[in-house]
């Protein structure tokens, strides 16, 4: 086994040290942890609360009024991005969804898979694949990005839905994380049971490993997602055509029209900002997942 | 021959300022690759100029629909990187037909063989444009790599009002400049007059070409470089001064402080060009009708001269199947009148073609200036005394180095001469590692 | 164990299959462009006579010469060196917040946790576009709140984008976005121990903080170990905070780290080739830094597990 690994015994349902669940009728808070928390939250969303605040503003606003104090312009803004150009704004958007959703997913599946693999199995050149994966993040991905596109020009792939999707299937992050937590939550035994039930490794991995793996694979999944979302630089060398663009891609251009025009940063703060929220909704979906109660009934299945 | 008579109407137009009139121009360049143009051509073009797409779509309805070569807007994301993403896909072999490219990218760009020459298609739009103008877009030499588009001849701006309340005239020389930074210190030790900004290569690299630097020019098959010829030393010296003594601010321009300093009048006058109402619009909302606009200082009270910073062509690219076709539409672009005004409507563009700026477009001074009815006159006036530019194959080299030696000039308040000399060293090795032949 | 000894050639081949989607694409999307990446290292640009036309340029065989130019230009070392000292900085401050708040996350009667986790995690979430502008009006003393703030309490105003102060500046970016992310890393790998693990411990009355420091931080190690390792490629090659910050301040040079240097080089210059060079020198110290550490790292894990 892995010395990465973790032994425990198949998750149990029972009471979790529950924070979500906290019931209420516990006496008192953990006043220093909540304390903590609240400190760590406020001065994370303190530069947040600027983009908030920001996209109030008008254009005129901006640059002129108190930094914290909210302006007037916000439905103004979001009307005249809805505009821009016919609606290219929500275009980007889909694209945005599509290679991070689709993106992510993909990532997900080969990372649980291989993950699984490299946790679970003893066979010759694990450490050899499972390092040279890894060495996958030592190359800058900027001087990647230009390589890539020459291989992906070869395949008459560029400017393609394709030339961005495909490159950041393979995360090094995802395999290691999966790994982990494969090592973490997929007990041996039960992989050895499934075996004397006459299993094949594949219907195992399906039935058996995944679902107790789900904890983890929710958080590759959000971390993909989100790391294709604000993708920038592939993107930018892949893609020519402005209907393709993600959305970083296209605020990019509305802030770089050349000197000629003013700068419309109005509208890729608040552009900036509605990008943020499916992220934010994707977080309180996701989150359920990390609880293993809820989880708990399928591995007893 | 649908083509040609196209090409005899784009002369023609741009002649009369009458659509549609057919005129007896003469029509240069024979279609060497008229086996693209039989068909219907689709062209590609990459463009950062915002409201394109509805100036492409006059030439798609009208003249390109007559010679059925349609053309589709990329919209791409202007700055120094484009010329990265142009290269990459040019060594793919997947550029588009048509380039957006600013004037000091060109030659960059030809090096590399990504541009081709028009001269046969495109030559005889050489008479709509300033001699200046149009020598950047040959680099010298018999070919034409582009069709220039818009320009950005320097001026000087400053704010009427507090040069009133501050007692300050408007400089006519560096001299004046530099006497009136340091009457405004004197009057309130708080204000600047301006800053002398390292985060903008192009604004040295102007107010060097008014000084009569030339930093690129070729001696028979080699190139001489002048980045450090007493003309650009002289204007480094000048800013050097400025900045060891106080006299201007030595912050970055286009960051938020930057924009406070502009509309709190913490920063009263901005050598820039004729594309700065555009900036101040988002810079300095509270200042508007607060601003005029005046010729650059000279460097002696004889002379009449500018410089220019910022601008761009229009050029076709070597991986385009339909270059003649690709290079009627460039010549189009920049020389119809009804397609330069959409352009300076839809695109907000100071037209680099002659007879466009002083056209109605241009009758009215930009909202920014409403104080300032002559604005556009002043700035044709100005454009009239652009003095020629001198790029080379590696502006871009220059540039970078521009930013990191003179930034940290001025935050040191160090000798600019000596930063300078970096710049031009290190243009001559980058050109001497590529191989070419540099004059010493 | 018939059943067992009867698939064992399945279950032999079983790991190569279900890896098999990884290899390929790790063949086709990093080994292939790296693979190219290293040739255009030993390769360069040789321009004919003023270099004009088509034809003019050509590439050659460069051998190591890009690798001795970048080796030898004092900026890789002064940029190593900034590099490493800002690492000094976020590497264990962000780890060690991460830690922290995925523990408190988890412990028991915390209020608000689903808030904070997000609060927290936000930061992540926000694209680069607008981030120099974000950081230009917090950092920016004229636009700052936090300015004027000290400046009505008649405080010391640091100056955030030079000298020491530009250190924090950029640690506070880096700490500000990649904690939240470290964190949901370590707080997933908490939430997968499971409960009879120290319900025993708590029964023999271990404190909150034994229990975190004894049992729940031990059995998180191998996540700690993936943050470790991670975040010390993301300090060497540390790119988009000083880029955001370049454009505010003359501080930040376009080679202020190495690989701002490699994308100067690539995107700024057009020198793919230089670009390439520095980009596998980096690599290679990536290699030796990240690598080593992980070796170290599990060698001590076999030697607690032996014990």
């Amino acid at each position: 086994m892995s010395s990465l690994a973790v032994r425990k015994t198949a998750p149990a349902a029972g009471t979790t040290p529950g924070t979500a669940q906290g019931p209420p009728l516990c006496r008192r808070i953990a006043l220093v942890p909540t304390l903590t928390l609240l400190l760590g939250a406020i001065y994370c969303l303190l530069p947040v609360a600027w983009v908030l605040i920001a996209a109030t503003k008008s254009g005129s606003e901006l640059f002129s009024t108190f930094t914290f104090f909210p302006g007037t312009g916000f439905a103004d803004n979001v009307s005249d991005l809805n505009a821009y150009r016919d609606g290219v704004y929500w275009k980007w958007m889909g694209n945005s969804a599509l290679y991070a959703g689709v993106g992510a997913l993909l990532s997900t599946a080969v990372s649980a898979v291989s993950g699984y693999a490299l946790a679970i199995y003893r066979f010759r050149g694990r450490e050899t694949i499972f390092n040279v994966l890894m060495a996958g993040v030592l190359m800058p991905p900027v001087i990647l990005a230009i390589p890539q596109y020459l291989l992906m020009a070869k395949a008459d792939l560029a400017d393609s839905y394709w030339s961005v999707l495909l490159p950041l299937i393979l995360s090094p992050y995802g395999v290691y994380l999966s790994r982990i937590y494969a090592a973490a939550a997929v007990p041996t035994d039960v992989v050895e049971a499934g075996r004397i039930d006459g299993a094949s490794e594949w219907r195992i991995f399906t039935r058996v490993a995944l679902p107790m793996m789900v904890p983890g694979l929710v958080t590759v999944f959000l971390f993909q997602f989100v790391a294709v979302w604000n993708n920038f630089l592939l993107p930018y060398i892949m893609l020519s055509d402005d209907e393709k663009f993600p959305i970083t891609l296209g605020l990019f251009t509305l802030l770089e029209q050349g000197s000629n025009t003013p700068a419309l940063y109005t509208l890729v703060i608040t552009g900036a900002l509605l990008a943020v929220i499916p992220l934010i909704a994707l977080f309180l979906v996701i989150q359920r997942f990390w609880s293993l109660d809820l989880l708990s009934g399928a591995v007893k299945s | 021959m649908p083509s040609i008579t196209r090409h005899r109407r784009f002369m023609a137009t741009a002649v009369a300022v009458t659509l549609g009139a057919t005129t007896l121009a003469a029509c240069g360049g024979s279609d060497d690759d008229s086996e693209a143009q039989s068909g219907p051509a689709k062209l590609t073009y990459w463009t950062w100029t915002p409201g394109m797409d509805k100036v492409v779509d006059l030439w798609n309805e009208g003249p390109g629909k007559e010679q059925q070569i349609t053309v589709t807007v990329k919209k791409q994301a202007s700055g120094d990187t484009l010329v990265t993403k142009i290269l990459t896909a040019h060594k793919a072999g997947k550029g588009p037909d048509l380039v957006q490219a600013e004037y000091q990218a060109l030659p960059t760009l030809v090096s590399n063989d990504a541009v081709a020459d028009i001269a046969e298609e495109a030559g005889d739009a050489k008479s709509k444009f300033a001699d200046g103008v149009w020598q950047q877009t040959t680099l010298g030499s018999d070919a034409v790599y582009a069709i220039p588009q818009d320009i950005g001849p320097m001026m000087f701006y400053y704010r009427e009002d507090l040069f009133e309340k501050y007692g300050l005239t408007v400089p006519k020389t560096w001299d004046e400049f530099a006497e009136t930074a340091r009457k405004l210190k004197k009057e309130d030790p708080d204000v600047d007059l301006t800053t002398f900004s390292a985060n903008d290569s192009g604004l040295f690299a102007g107010l060097a070409q008014q000084a009569g630097a030339q930093w690129w020019t070729t001696e028979g098959q080699k190139w001489k470089v002048g980045i450090d010829d007493a003309a650009t030393r002289k204007v480094a010296d000048f800013w050097g001064g400025l900045v060891k003594e106080g006299a201007v601010d030595n912050q970055p321009m286009y960051t938020p402080a930057w924009n406070k300093a502009l509309n709190t009048g913490k920063q009263i006058a901005w050598v820039s060009a004729v594309w700065a109402p555009g900036t101040l619009t988002t810079a300095a909302p509270d200042t508007k009708g607060k601003w005029k606009v005046a010729p650059l200082p000279q460097w002696s009270s004889s002379e009449n001269t500018t410089g220019s910073w910022g601008g761009s062509s229009t050029a076709v690219t070597t991986d385009s199947d339909n270059k003649g076709a690709a290079a009627k539409f460039a010549a189009w672009l920049n020389t119809d009148p009804d397609a330069l005004t959409a352009l300076a409507k839809e695109g907000g563009i100071y037209p680099a073609a002659t007879t466009a700026q002083t056209s109605d477009a241009f009758a009215e001074p930009p909202a920014f200036f409403s104080n300032q009815a002559d604005f556009y006159t002043t700035a044709s006036e100005i454009a009239k005394t652009t003095a020629p530019s001198a790029w080379g194959p590696n502006v871009n080299v220059a540039y970078t180095t521009f930013k990191d030696a003179f930034g940290a000039a001025a935050k040191n308040k160090s000798d600019f001469g000596d930063a300078l000399k970096t710049m031009q060293d290190d243009t001559v090795a980058d050109m001497k590692k590529q191989g070419f032949e540099v004059a010493e | 164990m018939t059943t067992a000894r009867r698939k064992s050639y399945g279950v032999k081949g079983a790991p190569y299959a279900f890896l098999f989607p990884a290899t390929i694409l790790f063949a086709l999307f990093f080994a292939l462009p790296i693979g190219y990446a290293v040739w255009l290292s030993l390769h360069k640009v040789q321009v004919k006579g003023l270099g004009l036309g088509s034809g003019a340029r050509s590439e050659v065989w460069a051998g190591f010469e890009n690798y001795t130019d970048a080796l030898t230009d004092s900026e890789l070392l002064a940029g190593t060196l900034r590099v490493l000292g800002y690492g000094a900085i976020v590497v264990p401050l962000m780890l060690g917040l991460a830690l922290v708040f995925a523990l408190m996350l988890d412990s028991d009667k915390v209020r608000l946790a689903p808030f904070t986790r997000l609060a927290i995690f936000l930061p992540y979430a926000i694209p680069g576009v607008v981030a120099a502008l974000l950081w230009g009006f917090l950092y920016l003393p004229d636009v700052s709140p936090f300015y004027f703030v000290l400046e009505k309490l008649g405080l010391p105003q640091p100056d955030l984008l030079d000298g020491g102060g530009l250190y924090a500046a950029l640690s506070n970016i880096a700490v500000w976005g990649g904690t939240g992310f470290n964190m949901i890393v370590i707080y997933t790998s908490l939430r997968a121990i499971p409960v009879e693990v120290y319900e025993a411990a708590k029964l023999d009355g271990a404190t909150p903080l034994q229990i975190a420091l004894k049992i729940k931080i031990p059995m998180v190690a191998p996540s700690l170990v993936l943050t470790f390792f991670f975040s010390i490629i993301a300090t060497l090659q540390v790119f988009s905070e000083p880029t955001t910050l370049k454009p505010l301040t003359n501080s930040v040079s376009t080679t202020w780290s190495p690989l701002m240097k490699v994308y100067r080089d690539a995107f700024g210059e057009g020198d793919i080739y230089s670009a390439a060079a520095g980009a596998v020198i980096i690599a290679v110290a990536t290699l030796i830094l990240s690598f080593g550490f992980l070796r170290a790292a599990n060698s001590r894990n076999k030697q607690e597990a032996a014990r």
